[in-house]
């Protein structure tokens, strides 16, 4: 580490000699191992250790960016001189302004009780062993389990110098079960940020036998229930099913980057452009979405950002009005908000840009029980498969694939196939009307954006919602 | 010494040093430059650089015990490290059941003109005037604000196997993907060009420019779609990412995996027989082109559907053993997550037969047609059946009783073995597409399909 360390220095050194105005270094060394295997036997094996730098330059206000994976002086040279050229030769009529100076020291690490790095490949491969006998009883199934570690070490012109490390052990599973009323198949993601023993204390054994047990019966009984396409029904969605509409329906566009077109040509923009913070409502007074970096063991997890600002909670919505967006240094100064640290970079090879961490519905006061109690005709949607969501953030599809009818406020034993959840944001954010108290991040995630694309860990979830009066989008 | 000179190095090395440890190796170097300029409100955001050399090592330990890893070496004492991680991480795997050899002969390969342009570093100074010219196209037909991306890189690679193969190869490569935008967020077309000559692109690219600027202002006063059963005419944009994944799943491994449609299918008549799509790893300005696959096999042209009938997977080593059938050349490895990559068969160019009929025909239909210029986020509820949605985004029209106005806000939720079997007619106008939504160049004209579902929001 020391060599990258010095080398970042010797960067941002040698980028204001050039003529930066700022400049930032961020060393990055990860190292992770893989292992797929396709219905429990092993197809592939691999280690990937990652080492490199990546260089901010500010230049009359145009930004450059220049990373290399090569800890050699006349590398790095060549590459920020390249960077500093191509921003020089930028020439935005608006300059770039990343407001007040930030120089932070610190050093935090998420939480560890037993470093991947010491365990050794029998115990992992043990482990996996373990992991794919809780899917055996399913058609097809196939996991990667990739355990990594990264050490940050970003140096800026402005004095900050931070030390950050994580750890994930990544898995990722595709389940196919074939049953007596058609095959249902799902990704499954459960991603633990922490050491080894997240295996343990994130259950996920457990955690995998029960997703297999659960479509494996959705495979076996879901049925088209055609009379909940007649009629406005209510329906009940699962952590899971929460976390994704707080991640797609309102994380997504409350990025700043996104509001102010950044993104235009890639994620794209946000509905959001067009609306007032503090003002302008979006959902029920039921809804308050937040977003909080700061959480524990959480895909989301740093308590600074890639520019080195402190990290907190951020409040999206507040009781169903849009409250703050999420920013970096360049859009907290061009909203005139300040940063709230969430920029991030997933590698030494891509700029840190505005992302989510961890986003959610903040819990109400209902039990499950009494989200129940008055639905007349109704849905409870647990898990789902297929999702997408247009680029302005507008206009959202969930497909169920384990549902339930709920009748006369019980929750039947009748499944429902593919209730299809198809509304316009505001549309389903009006529509809630209570949230359970129990607040569970039940979507672990990768979350995709910019270009090149940078896929960062990221949780979602929530307590249970309750939707009222939603026309289906389709069932069956 | 120059760089390539120490990549070489660093290659023979890694093998002379596995040699006589191991059953065999094979070991690839690639050394690359690249550069993006991003822009967004007509302006520059961020002009960015990436220098990389890497080593790569395949091992075979014994039998089928494999192992892979991948990092970047700056001498040969790292060189030789690279590989002795490698093998005391592969010695403890166990055996794989997804290996079953690779290449053992050695071959000659072709050359690949066109695929390198010798004047790639002027372009680093011409890239920023070619944005420019492009964003202004978009203004000039009427855009209001102008976002995109232009990329550009150079490769050199060297391969060697300790089986006997061993070639080099270097690439160059462009892409440029331009949004225009009115004031209005749901008025927006889009433009895409890319190719292997970066500096001979000016015109393309400020014809992505002017044609996102054009749809842009065509777009306007669009109004919301109905939902229902429509034909499509997709753009090649669309049609790359929607038609195109059925090709690019011809490979045993999703087969294997429950990523593909075509698991039974081979030899069935899947599309109509005016359809037929190659595999082509030489077809001139394709991005993926390739002489030789990883294992050092000799690249050749897979036709995968001919005449509308399913004739052949994309296959390595291993997969032809597998199928008792002859490798492709199409050995590559796929990442599989952090840390983990894996031999397997892979597409290089997909290249779908122009047709023969003009757009303002394929536009010329009786029934109620939507034609549809991009698409973004497509997911499926099964991949082994198709069935899926996706979002049209930018410029939208729907075409009935002769006229056409713009339309937005709907889904399109069928079934891609359904679209593909629909496909009613073809373009003539095949171009190249690669961008986020189709990660494999695909080579595609406009194409017309009947009875598709459309879908939007119920509130």
């Amino acid at each position: 580490m020391k060599d990258g360390k010095d080398l970042a220095e010797f960067c941002v050194e040698f980028g204001r000699d050039l003529g930066g105005d700022y400049v930032e270094a961020r060393f990055v060394h990860g190292t992770g191992r893989g292992f797929a295997y396709r219905n429990g036997a092993p197809v592939s094996g691999g280690i990937a250790p990652s080492v490199g730098i990546g260089v901010r330059i500010l230049v009359n206000g145009n930004m450059g960016f220049a990373s290399f994976d090569r800890l050699d002086k006349t590398v790095a040279t060549d590459a920020i001189t390249a960077a500093y050229k191509m921003a020089k030769g930028a020439h935005r009529k608006e300059r770039i302004d990343l407001g007040e100076p930030v120089s932070n020291q610190a050093k935090w690490s998420v939480d560890i009780k037993e470093r991947i790095s010491d365990v050794d490949i029998d115990t992992m491969m043990e482990t996996a062993d373990e992991m794919n006998r809780q899917m055996s009883g399913l058609a097809q199934y196939t996991m990667m389990l990739n355990p990594f570690e990264t050490a940050k070490y970003l140096v800026t012109s402005e004095g900050t110098q931070i030390e950050g490390f994580t750890s994930y052990i990544s898995i990722f599973c595709l389940l196919t079960a074939k049953g007596k009323t058609g095959d249902a198949q799902r990704m499954l993601d459960m991603t633990q940020c922490g050491g080894w023993e997240r295996i343990k204390d994130g259950k996920v054994i457990e955690g995998l036998a029960d997703e297999a047990q659960r479509l494996q019966k959705a495979a076996d009984n879901a049925q088209k229930v055609a009379e909940l396409m007649d009629q406005p029904i209510d329906m009940i969605v699962g952590p899971e099913v929460a976390g994704i509409i707080a991640h797609e329906n309102v994380g997504h566009p409350s990025e700043g980057d996104r509001i102010m077109g950044r993104e235009g040509a890639q994620a794209g923009e946000s509905f959001w452009r067009d609306l007032d913070f503090g003002k302008s409502r979006v959902g029920s007074d039921a809804v308050t979405v937040c977003e909080d970096p700061t959480i524990p063991n959480t895909g989301g997890f740093y308590l600074y950002d890639d520019e080195g600002v402190k990290a907190r909670k951020r409040v999206l919505i507040k009781n169903g009005v849009i409250n703050e967006p999420l920013l970096n240094r360049e859009f907290g100064t061009k909203f005139g908000f300040g940063s709230n640290a969430a920029a991030r970079s997933v590698a030494y090879n891509r700029e840190p840009i505005i992302r989510m961490a961890n986003t959610y519905f903040e819990p109400g006061n209902h039990s499950f029980e009494e989200l129940l109690e008055d639905v007349k005709l109704g849905v409870f949607m647990r898990t789902f498969a297929e999702w997408n969501i247009d680029d302005r953030r507008y206009q959202s599809k969930y497909s169920g694939v384990e549902a339930y009818l709920i009748r006369n406020g019980e929750l039947t034993d009748t499944m429902v196939k593919r209730p299809v959840l198809e509304t316009t944001s505001v549309g389903l954010l009006s529509s809630v009307d209570a949230v359970s108290k129990e607040l569970r991040f039940d979507f672990p995630g990768t979350c995709g954006k910019s270009d090149p694309m940078q896929g960062v860990p990221v949780y979602a979830g929530g307590g249970d919602i309750r939707f009222r009066g939603i026309r289906l989008g389709g069932v069956g | 010494m120059s760089e390539y000179d120490d990549l070489k190095t660093y290659v023979d090395i890694a093998v002379e040093h596995a040699r006589d440890k191991i059953e065999g190796i094979i070991a690839r170097g690639m050394i690359s430059s690249g550069s993006q300029i991003r822009f967004s409100q007509n302006s520059i955001d961020i002009g960015k650089r990436w220098e990389e050399l890497k080593l790569e090592t395949f091992v075979v330990v014994e039998g089928t015990r494999v192992g892979y890893s991948e990092r970047s070496v700056t001498s040969e004492d790292a060189a030789r490290k690279a590989v002795d991680d490698t093998i005391a991480f592969a010695t403890r795997l166990p055996e794989s059941m997804f290996f079953a050899g690779v290449e053992e002969n050695v071959h000659k390969y072709r050359d690949l003109k066109g695929a390198y342009d010798p004047r790639i570093d002027d372009f680093t100074e011409m890239a920023p005037e070619f944005v420019n010219s492009a964003i202004d196209a978009a203004i000039s037909e009427g855009a209001k604000r102008v976002a995109g991306a232009l990329m550009f890189s150079k490769k050199f690679t060297f391969l060697k196997s300790s089986y006997g193969p061993e070639g080099s190869s270097k690439m160059t490569s462009f892409d440029i993907n331009i949004r225009a935008f009115q004031d209005e967020l749901d008025h927006s077309g889009q433009g895409l060009e890319c190719g292997t000559m970066p500096t001979q692109a000016e015109k393309g690219i400020i014809a992505a420019g002017a044609k996102a600027g054009g749809l842009s202002k065509e777009a306007i006063g669009a109004v919301q779609g109905e939902p229902g059963v429509y034909d499509l005419i997709l753009s090649p944009t669309v049609g790359a990412n929607v038609l195109g994944g059925i090709p690019d799943a011809a490979n045993p491994f999703m087969v294997l995996i429950g990523f593909s449609p075509l698991g039974d299918k081979m030899g069935e008549q899947i599309a109509p027989d005016f359809v037929t799509v190659t595999d082509n790893p030489w077809i001139p300005n394709g991005l993926a082109c390739r002489a030789f696959d990883f294992e050092g096999t000799p690249t050749q042209q897979t036709e995968i559907v001919k005449d509308g009938v399913l004739r052949s997977f994309v296959h390595n080593t291993t997969t032809a053993k597998m199928y008792e059938t002859s490798s492709t050349g199409s050995s590559a490895m796929l990442g599989l997550g952090q840390g983990l990559k894996m031999l397997l068969p892979n597409t290089s160019n997909l290249v779908f037969d122009n047709g023969n009929h003009s757009v303002e025909e394929l536009f010329e239909n009786p029934k109620p047609t939507i034609y549809v210029t991009s698409n973004w986020y497509t997911r499926f509820q099964n991949y082994q059946t198709g069935e899926f949605s996706t979002i049209p985004r930018d410029a939208m029209f729907l075409i009935d009783k002769g006229e056409m106005k713009p339309i937005k806000n709907v889904r399109i939720s069928d079934n891609t073995m359904r679209m593909f079997a629909n496909i009613d007619a073809v373009g003539d106008d095949r171009r190249q597409i690669y961008w986020w939504e189709v990660p494999t160049p695909t080579f595609i004209p406009s194409i017309r399909i009947r009875d598709c579902r459309i879908t939007a929001a119920t509130q």
